[in-house]
């Protein structure tokens, strides 16, 4: 029987090795970590440290090669591949580094196509659509395919699409690595409001001043968190 | 936005590529869907042709076809006793030979002759104009091409010198009148060709071939079937060979037909694997340049199957495309190739290389699905096998 205890995510020891030819690479060694709903957490350190790997092991992309994950009381590893798609479907959103909309789509249906995914209703879908464009401040760019947007826009997209099926946790990979800086930092204010507003956030980034806008502040180095930073 | 809308978007996206795609299969469709028509073409062609003669049934002295064998003895007896068979509905001896009508030049014009008699019976030709000869007066009924060449019409007098023989003769030309003109169902597109009756053709051969006949052609009863009147002659004339069309026509496809069907079969195979490669290649490339979205929409939570299908739809909007395209492409280039074959001498003007039947559109349709999807499996499996987290982390990197 699951158990929540009001966690989003409960990592026990997790590890992630990687099989190579000239041996197995060990990416993230014995983490263990609790998100809760509303945390604004960063993971920061050295490239080749492991965190995007945490990342991907967090939102369900790839499981842990020993430890035990709980997505809100379900043991991850023992889900299938097809479960695992459906949990990131309805309650995980991802942001990239390099947004990853789809071109051929205007923004408006990049918004709509996870909800679609996940079977719902066209009216609703249409009215979550605009409302979300209205919360990124991209009503008036709905029509735009990507290639007619900024960087910032595209992003700002990208986030939108990211809460398309209103997930409890939102996970943004080094979002603002291909912006610059003023950019960037609105991108980092539509993140903290999303957070204001429920989801549960972790960032990885390199940027340290992205970083200090979060609640808890992870450090990692060589697979292992080195230390973790809080803030009231 | 469901896979086949999804894959239709992404075609679109680069118009160039999907509609070199569209027009490869187009033309390998086209190619796949002439080696089908030729696959069966002769033999459907024949088979009309011999049932458009209005005779189920061909009577010779040996299995040779006819005009190429030993001659039946006493033709005209043995086709009267098979017509009174209760299967039989009519029966007529045949024979062929060659005749030179003396007009319209100085050389006149060398035509194939054909001798018929029997009683009550159809003929196996068509009358255009004119009306068919009566038996025992010396009339002749001839085909357009040789009242072109001749400026014969019906009523026209006309001497003719007959050839009944493989050996050179010099008979003493013998006066016909045209009492019609007629279509004959084996003449070439360019073929002369003029029948009367067989005791006419034995007086035009010198008088000495007055009841031989090449062939027996026989219509069975309606409701007897050719079968049992098979079987009937058979027991009859124990010393002749029956053939009935559809066997006359299993004989065809045993024989050169074979050949058609061969060469139809390894041209299909070449087309449709070019068609895979081709698909497959497209298909590949598209998949290779969206790797990073293809991981991305997966993160997002599309399952496996969802961006299967996406690929899978992509193919089957190629092939269909194509397809849909191949038949009218397909249609013109098989009678353009149609004509040139109906040139070969001595291919009757009613037998087309190219036949069209439902089944061959059945067919072309089943080995377009099957090359949709066997096209797609390598796509398929870049795509199934894509390791998300590894491919997010490559496209940043790169």
């Amino acid at each position: 029987m699951s158990t929540t205890n009001g966690h989003v995510i409960e990592a026990r020891n997790i590890s992630r090795v990687f099989p190579m030819s000239a041996g197995p690479v060990t990416a993230v060694a014995d983490v263990s970590l609790e998100i809760r709903p509303g945390d604004h957490i960063a993971i920061r350190g050295p490239s080749g440290c492991g965190k995007s790997t945490l990342l991907h092991m967090l939102g369900c992309v790839e499981p842990p090669t020993a430890g035990t994950l709980l997505f809100r009381g379900d043991d991850v590893t023992k889900l299938s591949d097809r479960q695992r798609s459906l949990l990131r479907l309805r309650q995980i959103g991802f942001v990239f580094q390099r947004f990853f909309l789809l071109p051929m789509l205007t923004a408006a249906e990049n918004v709509e196509l996870p909800q679609s995914e996940a079977n719902v209703p066209k009216a609703e879908r249409r009215q979550r659509t605009q409302e979300l464009l209205e919360y990124v401040g991209l009503a008036a760019r709905a029509a735009h395919r990507p290639s007619e947007l900024s960087g910032g826009e595209m992003q700002r997209v990208a986030i939108a699409r990211a809460l398309a099926n209103n997930p409890g946790l939102l996970l943004a990979d080094e979002p603002t690595g291909e912006l610059d800086r003023a950019t960037g930092e609105q991108i980092a204010s539509l993140l903290d409001r999303v957070n204001a507003d429920g989801t549960a956030l972790v960032i990885v980034t390199h940027d340290p001043a992205l970083a200090e806008r979060s609640t808890r502040i992870l450090s990692m180095r060589d697979g292992r968190i080195e230390s973790e930073l809080t803030s009231a | 936005m469901n896979a086949m809308g999804f894959a239709w978007r992404s075609l679109v996206r680069q118009p160039a590529r999907a509609s070199l795609g569209v027009l490869g299969v187009a033309a390998v469709g086209a190619l796949l869907f002439d080696m089908l028509l030729l696959s069966q073409g002769l033999v459907i062609s024949m088979r009309g042709l011999l049932e458009r003669t209005g005779f189920d049934l061909r009577v010779t002295a040996t299995d040779a076809l006819p005009g190429q064998g030993p001659l039946i003895p006493n033709a005209i007896e043995r086709s009267q006793a098979i017509a009174h068979l209760p299967s039989v509905r009519s029966a007529i001896a045949l024979r062929f030979a060659n005749a030179v009508v003396l007009a319209g030049g100085p050389r006149g014009v060398y035509t194939t002759f054909q001798g018929v008699a029997g009683t009550g019976a159809v003929h196996p030709w068509t009358i255009l104009r004119g009306r068919d000869f009566t038996s025992g007066r010396p009339e002749i009924v001839i085909n357009e091409n040789t009242a072109a060449r001749t400026q014969l019409a019906p009523g026209s007098r006309v001497m003719l010198r007959g050839s009944c023989t493989d050996q050179a003769q010099a008979l003493p030309p013998v006066p016909f009148i045209v009492s019609g003109i007629a279509q004959f169902p084996f003449d070439s597109p360019n073929g002369t060709t003029i029948a009367t009756s067989l005791p006419m053709l034995a007086t035009a051969c010198g008088g000495n071939e007055s009841n031989e006949a090449d062939v027996i052609m026989v219509a069975s009863q309606e409701g007897a079937g050719a079968s049992a009147a098979v079987s009937d002659v058979a027991r009859l004339l124990p010393d002749l060979h029956v053939l009935s069309n559809a066997e006359a026509v299993n004989r065809f496809e045993r024989g050169g037909f074979t050949y058609f069907r061969q060469i139809s079969t390894v041209l299909t195979a070449v087309t449709l694997s070019f068609a895979v490669l081709l698909i497959t290649v497209l298909l590949t490339v598209s998949v290779n340049q969206r790797l990073g979205e293809i991981a991305a929409l997966r993160a997002l939570g599309f399952s496996r199957g969802r961006v299967v299908a996406d690929v899978f739809c992509e193919s089957v909007l190629i092939v269909g495309g194509g397809g849909l395209l191949s038949l009218p492409a397909g249609a013109l280039l098989a009678i353009g190739l149609d004509r040139i074959l109906k040139r070969i001498p001595g291919i009757p003007a009613d037998v087309h290389f190219f036949v069209f039947e439902p089944s061959t559109l059945q067919i072309h349709l089943l080995l377009l699905s099957a090359t949709a999807i066997v096209a797609a499996l390598y796509p398929i499996r870049i795509v199934t096998r894509l390791p998300i987290a590894a491919t997010l982390r490559d496209e940043v990197v790169g």
